[in-house]
């Protein structure tokens, strides 16, 4: 499969361009979230005495950190995807390449990056004696995936639509905050007042904060039909992502 | 094999026996006007409900061209006539308005200057994901490595990331890579023009290898000798539009033709010279027999009858006077009716004719125009000017604009290497 070992090959080069010339190296990628989770920890535990409510609750702070992990990983996947086809402009002006490749690897190695990051963050809570219940892991993973392909529909909706209206990139970060603080990332669902929690299922990312904590730390049950029903959400996204990118895609170059 | 534009050929067929590798029919290409973010945003809505653009501005119109395997075509044209635009479709980089582009094996494309090449990584990453682009695999590209490295020729740059190569650096590793790749058909834009005289021969040498081994090519090039000495076919583009199609010698000759008398500057039209109500003016000037703009296309050695009509305002009979300029407004040759004694021929009360007769033409190969003026019955004032263009087909390696009586004496027989050298050639 050409396509898929070109992929491959932007994907490696995504990643090696992030750290290409930085000081730390691959080193930044764990430590940026391990310094975004202790400034939140450290605001919400202390200042702001956030509780997760619930008899057998978990503690905050690892309550936080398997909901603001996928969320970063999502968040910075789109937000790398939407530029990516003004970003290799240069390339796609001279060189005939499959242009989903383009939008694929920013995701990917978004997703990548931090899939690594969860994992080593939910080995350190294990070690800091946070009862989190490893066996879940490999599922958790899946949940990965499954949320890679939501971000993937997004991300080729988005990218196609950035070539032509450019408010999209700068819009972004703002709607990303908005979405962020309308998913259940920083709080629960039952904090929410008894009206509003129903709102959430109409977020497609309250079930994948609801789903980690729910196979890693026993926070929730996740019934198998609302398991499917996001599957399901997620793959239509893809589908009507990559079908307007498919559209929009020959005309790319007349807009760049 | 005939280089002449072919309408209505089985050419599906050819395709599927691999004989055609690129083929374009009714190729056009417009690019949308978008002038402000409003008409931006109207584009995404008229692609998404499928209606196409509202305005736009074509750059490229119902092009034909087939490009059979073995064979090499050159490009020519003005600055944006759209011979990058047609690569680029035929690359696929750029999808056509209308019309459709088939394309088959492996096309090695060089279209810009460090196409693809991201200037942070050294040259042997860059190879390296420039061979993925190529759909190269990473055992394929170990193995052509040395090969690429060693055509290149770069020395110790090519561990240094691109952003420090010279532009001449650049297009020999761009060079190197589609070089290794061995493509079915070699798309190049002019690029070699970058490169040193060193670097161009060996290009060059290499484009001509390639070509004997059965490769075929599609070369834009300004440069005629490049074009002459690589393609056996061309095509002028005019502003999006084929202008010619076929013999190499015969579209760069109208071409170069074209050029000079652009530069030479165009003679004041026909109906301004009749609104000044000369004494004598021309009515019009057939050679061998028609009266059309296009230059008129002989072979060398061959036969023009230029003829003339004038009008004469008080019916007295003019000296009509023919002459033969090289393109540039060199003059060649001039001989009046008076000069040889001859009086033009009276065709009705005020309009003369002359006709004169230039057999086994000794002009060497290359593009002239043929000049008549009227002047008075005392061959004093000169009043007016009509020119054609006159294109002598052929091919010569002779200097100069006539082919002159001449006889070697004291000489051989010509050496083997100029036979050879005549043997490529034909």
């Amino acid at each position: 499969m050409p396509a898929l070992q070109l992929a491959l090959h932007f994907i490696r080069r995504d990643i090696r361009n992030r750290y290409l010339g930085s000081f730390s190296g691959g080193a930044w990628s764990l430590l940026q979230p391990l310094i975004q989770l202790a400034v939140y920890g450290f605001v919400f535990v202390y200042v702001f005495k956030a509780k997760v409510p619930g008899a057998d609750a978990p503690g905050y702070v690892p309550f936080l950190a398997l909901g603001l992990w996928p969320w970063v990983a999502f968040a910075e996947g789109l937000t790398r995807a939407t530029t990516a086809i003004p970003d290799n402009a240069a390339l796609i002006g001279k060189i005939a390449l499959p242009r989903e490749v383009l939008v694929f690897a920013a995701v990917a190695s978004s997703f990548l990056i931090h899939a690594v990051g969860f994992c080593a963050i939910v080995l350190a809570l294990c070690l800091f004696g946070v009862p989190v219940d490893l066996l879940g892991l490999p599922l958790a993973l899946c949940g990965f995936v499954q949320l890679f392909i939501l971000a993937l529909g997004f991300a080729f909706l988005f990218a196609s639509v950035q070539v032509f209206v450019r408010d999209l990139a700068p819009a972004l970060p703002q709607l990303l905050m908005l979405w962020m603080f309308a998913s259940p990332v920083f709080y629960a669902r039952e904090s929410l007042p008894e009206r509003y929690q129903g709102w959430l299922d109409f977020n497609p990312f309250t079930h994948y904060a609801e789903f980690f904590r729910a196979v890693l730390l026993h926070a929730g049950e996740i019934s198998v039909t609302t398991q499917t029903l996001a599957l399901l959400v997620a793959s239509l996204v893809l589908m009507l992502g990559f079908a307007t990118f498919r559209r929009l895609a020959p005309h790319f170059e007349d807009f760049l | 094999m005939t280089g002449q534009q072919s309408s209505g050929m089985p050419s599906d067929s050819m395709l599927s026996k691999g004989l055609l590798l690129a083929q374009t029919r009714a190729l056009s290409k417009s690019w949308p006007l978008v002038f402000r973010s409003r008409d931006r945003l109207r584009a995404l809505w008229h692609l998404l409900s499928g209606r196409g653009h509202a305005a736009t501005t074509t750059v490229l119109e119902g092009v034909d061209l087939q490009v059979r395997r073995g064979e090499s075509l050159g490009l020519i044209g003005e600055n944006g006539a759209g011979k990058s635009t047609l690569l680029k479709l035929l690359t696929g980089v750029l999808t056509p308005s209308t019309g459709t582009v088939q394309v088959h094996g492996r096309v090695g494309a060089l279209l810009e200057l460090g196409a693809g090449f991201h200037p942070e990584y050294s040259g042997r990453d860059n190879i390296a994901l420039a061979a993925a682009l190529y759909g190269l695999s990473a055992d394929e590209v170990r193995a052509k490595l040395p090969e690429i490295i060693a055509f290149a020729d770069i020395g110790n740059y090519i561990d240094e990331p691109v952003k420090h190569y010279s532009s001449g650096m650049i297009v020999r590793l761009g060079f190197a890579i589609v070089a290794a790749l061995h493509p079915d058909l070699l798309i190049t834009d002019e690029v070699l023009a970058v490169g040193d005289e060193a670097f161009q021969k060996k290009c060059v040498r290499w484009i001509e290898d390639y070509l004997a081994g059965g490769g075929t090519l599609i070369l834009v090039s300004h440069s005629m000798y490049h074009v002459q000495k690589l393609c056996r076919h061309a095509c002028w583009l005019k502003h999006g539009k084929v202008q010619a199609y076929g013999d190499v010698f015969e579209v760069t000759q109208a071409y170069l033709a074209y050029q000079e008398r652009k530069s030479a500057g165009e003679p004041a039209t026909r109906e301004s010279m009749a609104a000044q109500g000369l004494e004598f003016h021309l009515l019009d000037l057939t050679l061998n027999g028609e009266s059309s703009d296009v230059p008129l296309m002989v072979p060398s050695g061959g036969e023009v009858r230029a003829r003339a009509r004038v009008q004469s305002r008080d019916g007295r009979a003019p000296v009509i006077v023919f002459g033969i300029v090289r393109a540039d407004g060199t003059p060649v040759y001039g001989v009046s009716t008076e000069m040889d004694g001859v009086q033009p021929r009276r065709e009705s009360e005020n309009v003369f004719s002359a006709e004169i007769t230039f057999a086994g033409l000794a002009l060497l190969p290359g593009s002239y125009a043929i000049k008549v003026h009227p002047l008075d019955p005392e061959g004093v004032r000169l009043f007016d000017t009509l020119e054609r263009g006159l294109v002598v087909r052929g091919e010569s390696r002779e200097f100069g604009l006539v082919r002159l009586q001449h006889e070697w004496t004291g000489c051989t027989q010509p050496p083997a290497a100029v036979e050879a050298r005549r043997s490529l050639l034909s």
